[in-house]
């Protein structure tokens, strides 16, 4: 069996629970408590091995999830952080519609550091959410902006977390070799 | 690479990785070892990427490096933790080697720099959610009630539904020091906007006449030295919350007037006919016993009542078995900080100590014990001898026999007993055989008692 290792960013303002969807969609576990994240740390996850319709071959996609600090400035090891991604989730807070604009911003970065990279914008804290019309279509503008799909996550309840996760891994073409 | 460059690495506690063209490492230096070691892992000669998966994406870059067509590759502040209790962070640099076609990787320990960035933006972030996010608030001001207790999980789980009706009047009892004060203030800021007042009255601190103009307000001339008009607390407060602490001291005759603000929802300053309106949370404290109070006609019945629309009773110290360490963890690390000092922890005595001492002036006894402790602190842990208490050892953790002491007007035996024979029937929940424990009775002893009473 074949492996493929992926590397995919999580990007979003500090505390939107970039940390809290890849605690739960990798050990499938959350703690309430808030402790920022410093730097980057990077998570495995195996994906189920798929069959190459061409070769037949199986195939094992391992996704390297990078849980990369919330981003105020833009540097060389920046540009590191992102370099070499197959994807990236795009990660704003329904409760705090300023974390929306901020997507923008780190995904113009992201597209110009890795250009045929995917991505996916998550709107995350959906058990926290109460139905504000406004939050919910800036965000789906953002999606149509970058020409994607939005997904709303609670990485609490685990509501839309492994569909997010798959949904990337199948833009990226893990899912159908 | 030269030796003086090698010196230079050693020196600065840098550890190096070498590899070719094909990312196959050929050399890895002691220290580089020593760093894989401590995140449980054996550096060896292998492919590169699988001890450093945070390269993959980069291979390209790599190669360039190793060329000379690109600078260097740098990643900072890489989490490497084996689990939460141990992080450690790299740095890893990648610049071209001396060896032709070959690339060196520079591995740095910077674990303490991290974590102090780590901190440092944590209080940044949380300030910020602090002010901006009501979930996040009432998550923070929950979790600076101390404890794991199940006395203080009701207490948090109580204030969490309470911060929902953020008009409701909330009666807060409980001993001196058992933290009346901080679930006054984690209540209001659980219920209201980040800017909405608290406002606070200690009800015992000020003489009659001046708790009132400082309640209600008071118009200019109102009398002799109103030379200006001045707004009250229930004014202060209006949006907010008063905090009415020692609320079993204020005199009767200005509870009448509170009672009459509180029913009507409106009062009026001194020497004014305007009312006005109120619009606020009152959140009253007592360390008395009200109902007992109200027997002994010191306190209003009907005020009572008013207040007493949601009572929470903050638990004794005493009672909140091993909470008492996490709250002396906490207070350790204050006194760390305020006194520059670095005292890690507590001796196995020492623990011992603070969980069988009953500290009946709760935590502010504590508090004071450790400040004082802490002060003259000149080792790595805190020793049983380094604190000094000022009562006797509790057996089991039960608190030592009271000192009675007859009032000087005297008393009637008989109705002190009667009050505690009420007492332990309201704390067993009209459980007679757990009241007869509470009081050291057989059953028989307390139907007797009862009978004798008329409380059966």
């Amino acid at each position: 069996m074949a492996t493929v290792k992926k590397k995919i960013c999580l990007i979003g303002s500090f505390a939107v629970g970039k940390t809290s969807l890849i605690e739960r969609f990798v050990y499938d576990r959350f703690d309430e408590k808030y402790l920022t994240t410093i730097g980057v740390k990077v998570s495995q996850k195996a994906l189920p091995p798929v069959k190459n319709p061409r070769g037949g071959q199986i195939i094992q996609h391992t996704f390297l999830i990078w849980d990369i600090a919330g981003l105020e400035k833009f540097d060389s090891v920046v540009a590191n952080y992102f370099r070499g991604a197959a994807g990236a989730l795009l990660v704003a807070d329904l409760t705090r519609p300023e974390t929306i604009d901020h997507i923008s911003r780190l995904y113009d970065r992201f597209s110009v550091i890795s250009p045929d990279a995917v991505v996916i914008v998550l709107g995350n804290k959906l058990d926290l959410y109460k139905e504000e019309n406004q939050t919910l279509s800036a965000l789906k503008a953002k999606a149509v902006e970058f020409k994607t799909e939005l997904t709303l996550t609670s990485a609490k309840t685990g509501e839309g977390v492994e569909q997010a996760f798959l949904g990337l891994s199948e833009k990226i073409g893990c899912l159908n070799e | 690479m030269s030796d003086a460059l090698k010196q230079l690495l050693t020196y600065k506690n840098l550890g190096t990785v070498l590899f070719n063209e094909q990312l196959q490492i050929t050399e890895a230096d002691e220290l580089a070892n020593e760093l894989f070691v401590s995140i449980g892992q054996r550096l060896h000669k292998g492919h590169l990427l699988d001890f450093f998966p945070e390269l993959i994406g980069n291979e390209e870059f790599l190669k360039q490096i190793i060329h000379q067509k690109k600078n260097d590759f740098r990643l900072d502040f890489v989490n490497r933790a084996v689990d939460d209790e141990r992080p450690i962070f790299f740095n890893l640099l990648v610049l071209p080697a001396t060896l032709k076609n070959h690339g060196l990787l520079i591995l740095e320990n910077v674990t303490d720099q991290a974590l102090a960035a780590q901190q440092m933006n944590q209080h940044r972030y949380e300030l910020h959610l602090y002010k901006r996010d009501p979930e996040f608030r009432k998550q923070f001001l929950s979790e600076s009630i101390l404890g794991r207790s199940e006395a203080i999980e009701r207490i948090r789980e109580t204030i969490q539904k309470l911060s929902k009706f953020p008009s409701a009047t909330v009666l807060l009892m409980g001993e001196t020091g058992s933290g009346k004060n901080l679930a006054a203030r984690v209540l209001h800021y659980s219920s209201m906007p980040a800017d909405a007042p608290f406002v606070e009255i200690n009800c015992a601190a000020l003489p009659e006449h001046l708790i009132e103009s400082e309640l209600f307000g008071y118009e200019k001339g109102a009398f002799t030295h109103a030379v200006a008009s001045k707004r009250g607390l229930l004014e202060e407060a209006r949006g907010g919350s008063l905090f009415l602490d020692e609320i079993g001291e204020m005199p009767l005759n200005m509870q009448a007037k509170l009672l009459n603000a509180l029913e009507t929802k409106q009062f009026r300053r001194l020497g004014s006919t305007k009312p006005i309106e109120t619009d606020l949370r009152i959140i009253a404290a007592t360390n008395r016993h009200l109902q007992i109070e109200v027997e002994a006609n010191r306190f209003r019945e009907d005020l009572f009542y008013r207040l007493n629309v949601v009572s929470i009773t903050m638990p004794p110290l005493r009672e909140l078995g091993t909470d008492v360490l996490i709250i002396s963890e906490y207070l350790l690390k204050l006194f760390n900080i305020e006194f520059k000092k670095e005292v890690k922890g507590f001796t196995e005595d020492a623990r011992q100590l603070i969980l069988n001492y009953s500290w009946p002036g709760n935590v502010r006894e504590l508090s004071n014990c450790l400040e004082r402790a802490m002060i003259f602190a000149e080792h790595e842990t805190l020793d049983a001898t380094e604190l000094v208490i000022s009562g006797p050892l509790a057996q089991h953790g039960k608190p030592p026999a009271q000192q009675w002491v007859v009032p000087t007007g005297g008393l009637v035996l008989e109705e002190v007993e009667r009050q505690l024979i009420l007492s332990a029937l309201k704390q067993s929940g009209h459980n007679k055989s757990k009241a007869a424990r509470l009081l050291g009775l057989t059953r028989d002893t307390l139907r007797y008692r009862l009978d004798k009473y008329q409380l059966s």
